[in-house]
């Protein structure tokens, strides 16, 4: 007998599907939106071996396995599609694309950005020890 | 205004849903707030309420939510794993730093793993683990060559619009787990179940009606619960509806030994075993649609989907032959998907060697 019921892992399930819709929806990091989009097919996949074991069947099993090769080939062409948009803005911010939203629409913009990140700290020089060798002007033009 | 009108007037409606619902949305609503406050934003996030919020959730949840028949090592186990998974998912939306955000989503996957295992899907457990394991291990090349470079972004540190998000989330979760509640209960089933298994047992009638409680009533009360059961119909004909409509003749002939002038313990013993045997198989249909008798589908994935289940068959049958089982089914009943999945496996690493091999200056 199995002692946990149907229901418990179908809310599991459905827990997992729900949080990952939440972070889908309000995340800005494209990376972070990709693993909810992983943890509601998660969620999916638990309900499916779930059943699987609630009718004494494999189908739900097999499914299951489909979705990892689709999940497999959507990982792959996510990240690709998130390094491609990276090279273009120099940021994983997805408001940055904007300009793709419906005609009408206004713009969201940050009520209360951060502040501007502090200049780095300039590096230490070091006082050379010792004589200073002789350049030749080639050299130091790209020092 | 009239949308608002039609919803002022199903007002006793949702009366009675809150009214009927109220335990099961407790615990939804204590996360969404626990969500929410977590969520990274401007104003309005409190992590240390948050997590109190969220904890008590989360123990709201593992009593009222989750259902278990017996304390086992298997139900400690489910709590831990599915305990793991669930603070995994919220640590994963709720992180400012996308390398925690990925380490969380390490813990649903091999959370969720383990949950598999105690659902007897061995091969699925290393399979998930395998493919995940990469999967991970990209994700975190990615993290640290992308969102590492600058420290703390606009991008992580403000959600956007938490407070709807969470909403429409929480609205789904509240609505499936509701769905599900009704759909999958089986407290009551499992109440009148045990009674007639107890009076099963009596030697005489005394013991038998001590163990039913009184007898009448019993017995109408079981009737009036298998006919408000949602099964389906018996036209056409499905295995659930004849053992519904079985259970019902069953529960009659019981009430007429019952009040015969010298009832016969034995009959009524046997009696009861019958009706305990078919309330088991009527149980097991709980919430399950049945296909057709009469539909043909595969032998391949084990049993086929209408046939009938002696008591313990899937989990004997289930661990034993998975991986067997599985390779039978993938190569009988679904080849063909298993050749597009091929496909598709070639085809997307093409397609994102395309993508991402173009150079950003060839592209402007």
């Amino acid at each position: 007998m199995n002692p946990m019921t149907l229901e418990s892992y179908l809310v599991v399930g459905a827990i997992l599907f729900a949080l990952g819709a939440v972070g889908f929806i309000t995340r800005r990091n494209m990376i972070i939106m990709f693993l909810s989009v992983e943890m509601m097919l998660q969620g999916v996949a638990l309900n499916l071996v779930a059943f699987a074991r609630y009718r004494g069947n494999l189908g739900g099993q097999v499914f299951t396995l489909f979705i990892l090769t689709v999940a497999a080939c959507e990982a792959a062409v996510a990240l690709a599609l998130i390094l491609m948009l990276y090279r273009r803005k120099k940021s994983l911010d997805v408001s940055l694309w904007q300009e793709l939203r419906e005609p009408g629409q206004e713009p969201i913009i940050d009520q209360e950005p951060l502040p501007p990140a502090p200049p780095p700290a300039p590096l230490p020089h070091l006082t050379p020890a010792g004589p200073e060798p002789a350049r030749k002007e080639a050299e130091t033009s790209h020092v | 205004m009239t949308s608002f009108a039609v919803i002022l007037a199903q007002a006793g409606r949702w009366q009675r849903f809150v009214q009927d619902y109220w335990l099961i949305l407790l615990p939804v609503a204590l996360a969404f707030v626990a969500v929410y406050w977590l969520l990274p934003q401007a104003r309005g996030a409190r992590p240390l309420w948050g997590a109190l919020v969220g904890a008590a959730a989360l123990i709201a949840g593992s009593i009222i939510l989750v259902h278990s028949q017996a304390i086992w090592v298997e139900t400690l186990l489910f709590y831990i794993f599915a305990g793991l998974a669930v603070v995994g998912g919220v640590f994963l939306i709720t992180q400012r730093n996308p390398v925690h955000a990925a380490l969380s989503f390490a813990m649903v996957v091999l959370a969720t793993c383990g949950l598999f295992l105690l659902q007897a899907a061995p091969f699925l457990m290393a399979a998930t683990i395998i493919v995940y394991a990469g999967a991970i291990v990209v994700t975190f090349l990615f993290v640290i060559m992308l969102a590492q470079q600058a420290g703390l972004s606009n991008a992580d540190a403000h959600s956007r619009e938490p407070f709807l998000a969470s909403v429409a989330g929480f609205v789904l979760l509240s609505a499936l787990v509701c769905v599900l509640h009704k759909s999958y209960d089986a407290t009551r089933w499992n109440a009148f179940l045990d009674k007639v298994a107890r009076a099963s047992q009596g030697q005489s009638m005394s013991e038998i009606s001590a163990a039913l409680g009184d007898p009448k009533t019993f017995i109408d009360d079981f009737g009036q619960f298998v006919e408000g059961d949602r099964i389906l119909p018996t036209d056409p004909p499905t295995h659930a509806g004849m053992d519904r409509n079985a259970l019902a003749d069953a529960l009659q002939d019981l009430e007429m030994l019952v009040w015969a002038k010298t009832p016969e313990p034995q009959a009524v013993a046997k009696k009861l075993e019958q009706i305990h045997e078919l309330g088991r198989r009527v149980r097991y249909y709980q919430g399950s649609l049945q296909p057709s008798a009469k539909l043909k589908l595969s032998q391949q994935s084990g049993t086929p989907p209408n046939a009938d289940f002696p008591a313990g068959a899937a989990e004997r049958w289930l661990p034993a032959q998975n991986v067997a089982g599985l390779g039978k089914s993938l190569l009988g009943d679904h080849l063909l998907a298993v050749e597009l999945a091929a496909v598709l496996l070639l085809v997307a690493p093409i397609g994102a060697i395309a993508i991402a091999g173009r150079r950003a200056e060839d592209m402007r």
